[in-house]
């Protein structure tokens, strides 16, 4: 379970305020999608949670422990996935998995077993000792996401999986997310695209201008915004409270 | 340091699985090595330009007391035996004596302060002067038949256990090309690939997402970096071994082939020790630009960009190495303090034998200093905003 209070990050160099408070709570088990548009502080909200990034201030919680109190631990138990991972090319699947294994401390055989599991489900055990460089776009992509969860996480982070993929490895990926909250994982999706939320999550939160403006079950959203829709729901909350910050900047002038 | 190996064989292996690396790492030291033996082919075995046009030839003989006559002709130059007072060594670097003659120093032999168990006679020559190479053939029988004659008077007992032939152009030039060329053989192929090396592994993974990934991963920040920093350090250490390992290889062979160096100053004596010494130099250099290196590319975003910020390195590394290039003499003690240009100077002293413990230590210790003030500002710009944002 992680919980996400006041949550606030300053980027020093520039000033930005890229994320002002955001709130969240993702329990195990739930696939939780954080919606928002473009520039919301999404993506900075994902790698603050990672680890990534340290927060200006608020609080980030995994399991009630703070994690700055135990931020290596709590990368053991965690991945975090973009469309834009892309491995060293000049390698087989089977020596990047070898790699990121030790790097967890993973024994040989734990290794081993996990790679055929996950080679397996993505169909890419064929290709183990082909270079990673040759692969396809899709192939590519399955390839980051196995070796990505090589050291069985509890928590996975995805920032926008399925970007530019074909509908084939889409549809993959979604089926082993529900897989994967099957066996009590903590999914944070984040995502733009509605529909994929609308198909997987269990909640949603939704982020405007850095700011939590919305949490709860999805079958929730369109009831809660009194609209039919969840697009609806989406666009009469981000409407709301990115006017209303445009009225208060302009006023502080 | 968990994952410290792990990150080394990791880099180690991308590097080496980089087809480019043949190109710098193989093809190119071969290249010179060719290119070192085939000049020697070009040159001829006589050293003719050497040998001046001089009326006579001239034997001399120090340390012991002996008159000056003429003991016979060649080409038309008489050959004169002459004694002197000065003391062999001294005497060598007086322009009294020409590069054709020979000079027998009985010092060893005459001297009680000097006298050993087992004396010697030395004869200095020029190995390359085919007039010297003569008259110490010629200063040999002399020695040899004259010796008791020569003795019986003013040294009545003395002998001598044998006649050491000493080169005087091997002694004065050996390793005046190597040490002249060392620095800059060694400091342009190091930070040329440093440069090359940091860029990728680094700035490379930060553009390809990989640097990302290790990140997330529960490796210490200071594996991280010095898994990083090792295998750059390594690599380009090799790299730059192979092509001072083939110059001296090269000598070698133009020793063995009989002929003579291009310059006449390429000979190439290096001990053990040298060796040795000139390694953890070398080591600290390369581990030293590597750090640099590493962290210069953690502000970058790809190699492109992490490679056109190290040129301003690259190119003061290359014009300290040329400056010492150009030096003459010793220099003052405060050269030993200035980065990059220090280390030129101390390879250029290990070779010519005028290293002093003092500046090999200073040296040494600026230059640790350097490397771990490096590491600390790359950790903690390895924990900065700039680059996990």
């Amino acid at each position: 379970m992680i919980t996400i209070e006041h949550l606030k990050k300053t980027f020093r160099k520039n000033k930005v305020e890229a994320v002002k408070d955001v709130n969240l709570t993702i329990e195990d088990g739930e696939i939780y999608a954080l919606l928002g548009p473009n520039g919301a502080g999404k993506t900075t909200t994902m790698r603050m949670i990672s680890t990534l990034l340290t927060p200006t201030s608020g609080k980030i919680e995994y399991d009630h422990v703070p994690l700055e109190k135990d931020e290596e631990n709590i990368r053991r138990r965690i991945a975090f996935l973009t469309n834009e991972i892309r491995l060293d090319g000049q390698f087989t699947p089977n020596e990047l998995a070898d790699y990121y294994g030790h790097l967890y401390e993973m024994s040989r055989e734990q290794i081993v077993a996990r790679r055929d599991q996950l080679f397996e489900y993505f169909g890419i055990k064929d290709f183990g000792n082909r270079r990673y460089e040759t692969f396809s776009t899709g192939m590519k992509q399955k390839t980051s996401i196995a070796i990505c969860l090589l050291h069985d996480p509890d928590t996975i982070i995805f920032d926008e999986p399925t970007n530019g993929l074909d509908i084939l490895t889409q549809h993959l990926i979604e089926e082993y997310l529900v897989k994967l909250r099957s066996e009590g994982k903590c999914i944070i999706l984040s995502t733009h695209i509605l529909d994929l939320a609308r198909r997987l999550a269990d909640k949603v939160g939704i982020v405007v201008d850095g700011r939590s403006v919305f949490e709860g079950p999805m079958s929730e959203l369109a009831s809660s915004q009194n609209v039919e829709t969840v697009e609806e729901a989406f666009l009469k909350l981000y409407k709301d409270n990115h006017e209303e910050q445009t009225i208060i900047g302009k006023n502080n002038k | 340091m968990h994952g410290l190996g792990t990150i080394f064989g990791h880099e180690m292996r991308k590097i080496l699985k980089d087809k480019g690396l043949l190109l710098g790492f193989v093809l190119l030291p071969i290249i010179s090595l060719a290119l070192t033996v085939t000049m020697t082919f070009l040159q001829p075995k006589t050293n003719s330009e050497e040998e001046q046009d001089v009326e006579v030839y001239q034997m001399y003989f120090s340390g012991m007391q002996i008159g000056t006559y003429n003991i016979g002709t060649m080409d038309d130059h008489e050959i004169w035996v002459k004694p002197t007072s000065m003391k062999a060594e001294e005497f060598i670097k007086t322009s009294d004596f020409q590069k054709c003659d020979v000079l027998v120093d009985f010092s060893e032999v005459t001297d009680p302060v000097k006298k050993t168990d087992s004396p010697c006679v030395r004869i200095y020559y020029y190995e390359h002067n085919t007039i010297s190479n003569y008259l110490k053939m010629s200063a040999e029988s002399f020695v040899r038949d004259a010796f008791a004659n020569l003795t019986k008077r003013d040294y009545e007992g003395v002998q001598f256990r044998e006649i050491e032939f000493v080169d005087i152009k091997e002694k004065e030039d050996s390793n005046l090309l190597i040490a002249m060329l060392l620095p800059y053989m060694l400091v342009l192929p190091l930070t040329a690939n440093i440069s090359n090396f940091a860029s990728d592994t680094v700035a490379g993974d930060k553009s390809r997402g990989t640097f990302y990934q290790v990140m997330l991963s529960p490796v210490k920040p200071l594996s991280l970096i010095m898994g990083k920093v090792l295998s750059v350090s390594v690599i380009s250490l090799v790299s730059s071994m192979i092509y001072i390992g083939l110059d001296v290889v090269g000598s070698k062979i133009r020793k063995q082939l009989g002929t003579r160096d291009l310059f006449g100053f390429a000979d190439v004596h290096i001990t053990l020790v040298q060796v040795l010494l000139i390694l953890a130099y070398t080591i600290l250099l390369s581990y030293f630009f590597s750090n640099l290196g590493v962290l210069i590319s953690l502000f970058c975003k790809d190699v492109s960009q992490a490679q056109t910020a190290q040129i301003p390195v690259t190119l003061i590394c290359t014009v300290s190495a040329l400056m010492s290039m150009f030096r003459f003499g010793v220099s003052p003690a405060i050269h030993y303090f200035i980065p990059v240009y220090n280390l030129c100077l101390i390879f250029q002293d290990l070779l010519n034998g005028r290293a002093s413990l003092v500046n090999m230590l200073n040296v040494a210790v600026s230059l640790l200093i350097l490397a771990v003030g490096v590491l600390i500002v790359t950790l903690l710009t390895y924990r900065s905003e700039r680059v996990r944002a």
